[in-house]
């Protein structure tokens, strides 16, 4: 016989107390108090942000050409970080083949400049339809699939829409590339130089910065982090779990195409290998794993830190950056499994550097 | 008069295995339905064929009358069905508040905002009495308010077909005297529940009907009573030769009282699981 513990000889009242709920009303307004911090936290934040956007729209003035370019940079990595964190870190499919809707997202801008004589703008329209239709598509089959099965299956998607594209030289240009026409009389649309390029992904990182703000804080939001949590209750609980997860990867391929889009313009010649290069994958995730996936504010802090880091290691170790930015990876994950943002929230509440705690926790 | 659930000759096979066969029950408003078996007995996977998780391979289910065999759990859900797991599923990133709030959220008809959500959260969390742990994590709940919880997240649907799958697990005797207290009272507001038990003595106190599942098939069904003092039910609990034993034990006696009731139900000290 499998009896559980009953314990006859328990005193009533030693149970009752445990669990006051059962008689007792609960007393006191437990919301205000902590609906009066996160306000006060989040306007600090909210100037945050506003103080750097205005240090940024000033960049051209305050710095040299060569910095503007890599503050393009940072800007675009963030920006595909935090359209990485839409449907790696909210919904917790962890796309390896995200880079597919940068080169689609390119590739769509180039043919369509280069060969269908279109301006930039509604090219770029073109190619976030794209992205996300593209999204929809892949996603349909592929996000039947969990955990590292979904991973695979997309890096797969993303190699094979390479190749797809790599062997369509009468579209595409195949292995030589494609140009877009940037200057002289073939131009559709000027070229924007440094600080054009610098302002156009500005303002395509605050448009993912406010999608994600906006996404957190929605239905949708609440849906996806269920789904994450457990898809099978959020489907008992009455969500679309399917429609939800393709949404998801819809924004998240919209947002990649737009920054996939002017990245082509700015870089003018484009190959396959580069636009859909699996090191943008690794970098996406990276950066917002090491920033905080699941936050809206974690993949900015990973995608400006860590691109700041390579661009500096780059410079200053010629030789050996790559190594070294390798092994910072490797630390930072380590010793920041929840990601920066999470790591210093925690340390505000705790009032103490939790860095050791991974390693007890784990043993390592 | 429509039954709120109704079953059909209810099957899924999966590969050889007939993992449920042919069930059929009906449920009314106000009642309650007791499905009880050994384990593997089907019990769960009856409710997954019902709430969408797995699709039948024979028969229907009908809620209110409406052909709902085979639908998506959402599909299921927003007819107002709702259901705990019998493991614990809260989502652990959110607030005790959240995770119900979702159901208020996705599973009534119409859906609600954020805002709307939370407020019938917090009514369904005053209701059930874990308005004090409201803001903390659902990993920070003792086992009891963690049971309650899975309550409040299907309550949260509004439902009118309710299943409870093992709802008492893992609580001593005083914390499931409030969830058998919680049934009765949705019984008396016409809700048709279903509750999933291996506690004989919530089975007894809360059943109208009582549905016994062994491999995957209805052994028998009756009111409580009944159905626990049936010898069948005492061999498919406890085995051919326990019951042999319970059986000559009782002739000694001469005693002809309800055998699994006396063996596992009314023990005021406690409740008595079926053999895992």
């Amino acid at each position: 016989m499998a009896a559980t513990s009953a314990r006859p000889g328990m005193p009533e009242s030693e149970s009752e107390s445990a669990h006051p709920e059962l008689g007792a009303p609960t007393t006191g307004p437990p919301k205000a108090a902590p609906a009066g911090r996160t306000t006060a936290s989040q306007l600090a934040g909210w100037a945050l942000v506003l103080g750097l956007l205005v240090i940024c729209l000033l960049a051209p003035k305050l710095f040299i050409p060569s910095f503007l370019r890599t503050l393009s940079a940072v800007f675009m990595f963030a920006t595909l970080a935090q359209a990485w964190n839409i449907i790696g870190g909210f919904t917790g499919y962890p796309s390896f083949g995200n880079v597919v809707f940068f080169g689609l997202g390119g590739y769509t801008i180039a043919v369509l400049m280069a060969r269908s004589h279109w301006s930039f703008w509604p090219a770029l329209v073109v190619a976030v339809v794209l992205g996300a239709a593209y999204a929809m598509l892949i996603g349909i089959p592929t996000l039947r699939l969990k955990g590292h099965y979904f991973a695979i299956a997309t890096l797969g998607v993303a190699e094979g829409t390479r190749e797809i594209v790599l062997n369509v030289p009468k579209v595409t240009g195949g292995g030589a590339g494609i140009t877009v026409p940037a200057v002289g009389p073939s131009a559709t649309t000027s070229y924007p130089g440094n600080t054009g390029f610098l302002y156009y992904f500005l303002a395509l990182l605050v448009v993912a910065m406010l999608a994600v703000y906006a996404i957190a804080r929605s239905r949708f939001g609440f849906a996806l982090r269920a789904i994450n949590q457990d898809e099978d209750a959020a489907a008992a609980a009455g969500i679309n779990t399917t429609r939800m997860k393709i949404a998801a990867f819809m924004v998240s391929g919209a947002i990649t195409a737009a920054a996939g889009s002017i990245y082509a313009f700015q870089q003018v010649s484009i190959y396959p290998d580069r636009l859909f290069s699996v090191d943008i994958t690794v970098l996406m995730v990276i950066m917002a794993v090491i920033g905080g996936s699941g936050t809206v504010i974690g993949p900015l802090v990973g995608g400006v830190g860590l691109q700041f880091l390579s661009e500096y290691l780059r410079q200053n170790f010629t030789d050996y950056h790559t190594f070294i930015f390798g092994a910072i990876i490797i630390v930072a994950v380590v010793l920041l499994p929840e990601g920066a943002v999470r790591f210093a929230s925690e340390t505000v509440r705790q009032r103490r550097l939790p860095i050791m705690d991974n390693l007890r926790r784990y043993r390592l | 008069m429509t039954a709120a659930l109704e079953t059909r000759d209810l099957s899924v096979r999966f590969g050889g295995l007939k993992a449920v066969d042919g069930i059929s029950v009906t449920v009314e408003d106000g009642r309650v339905l007791g499905v009880i078996g050994p384990n593997g007995a089907g019990k769960s996977t009856f409710i997954n064929l019902i709430t969408g998780q797995i699709r039948p391979t024979r028969g229907k289910v009908l809620v209110a009358g409406r052909d709902l065999t085979g639908a998506k759990p959402w599909k299921i859900a927003a007819a107002r069905v709702a259901r705990t797991f019998q493991i614990n599923k809260p989502f652990r990133g959110l607030s005790v508040r959240d995770n119900v709030a979702i159901g208020a959220m996705f599973g009534a008809p119409g859906g609600g905002s954020v805002a709307k959500a939370r407020g019938v959260a917090d009514e369904v969390l005053e209701r059930l009495g874990l308005s004090g742990v409201a803001e903390l994590g659902p990993t920070e709940l003792s086992v009891a308010h963690a049971q309650r919880l899975e309550v409040a997240k299907a309550l949260a649907l509004r439902p009118r077909v309710l299943f409870l799958d093992e709802a008492m697990a893992g609580l001593r005797p005083a914390e499931m005297e409030p969830q058998l207290e919680l049934i009765r009272e949705l019984r008396r507001e016409g809700l048709a529940i279903v509750v999933v038990e291996h506690v004989m003595r919530a089975i007894r106190s809360v059943c109208d009907t009582v549905l016994v599942m062994q491999e995957g098939r209805e052994l028998l069904t009756g009111p409580p009573d009944e159905v626990l003092a049936d010898e069948r039910v005492i061999t498919a609990y406890l085995g051919q030769r326990y019951a042999e034993r319970q059986r000559a034990e009782r002739a000694e006696a001469g005693g002809s009282g309800p055998a699994v009731a006396d063996q596992v139900g009314p023990r005021p000290e406690g409740e008595t699981r079926a053999p895992g």
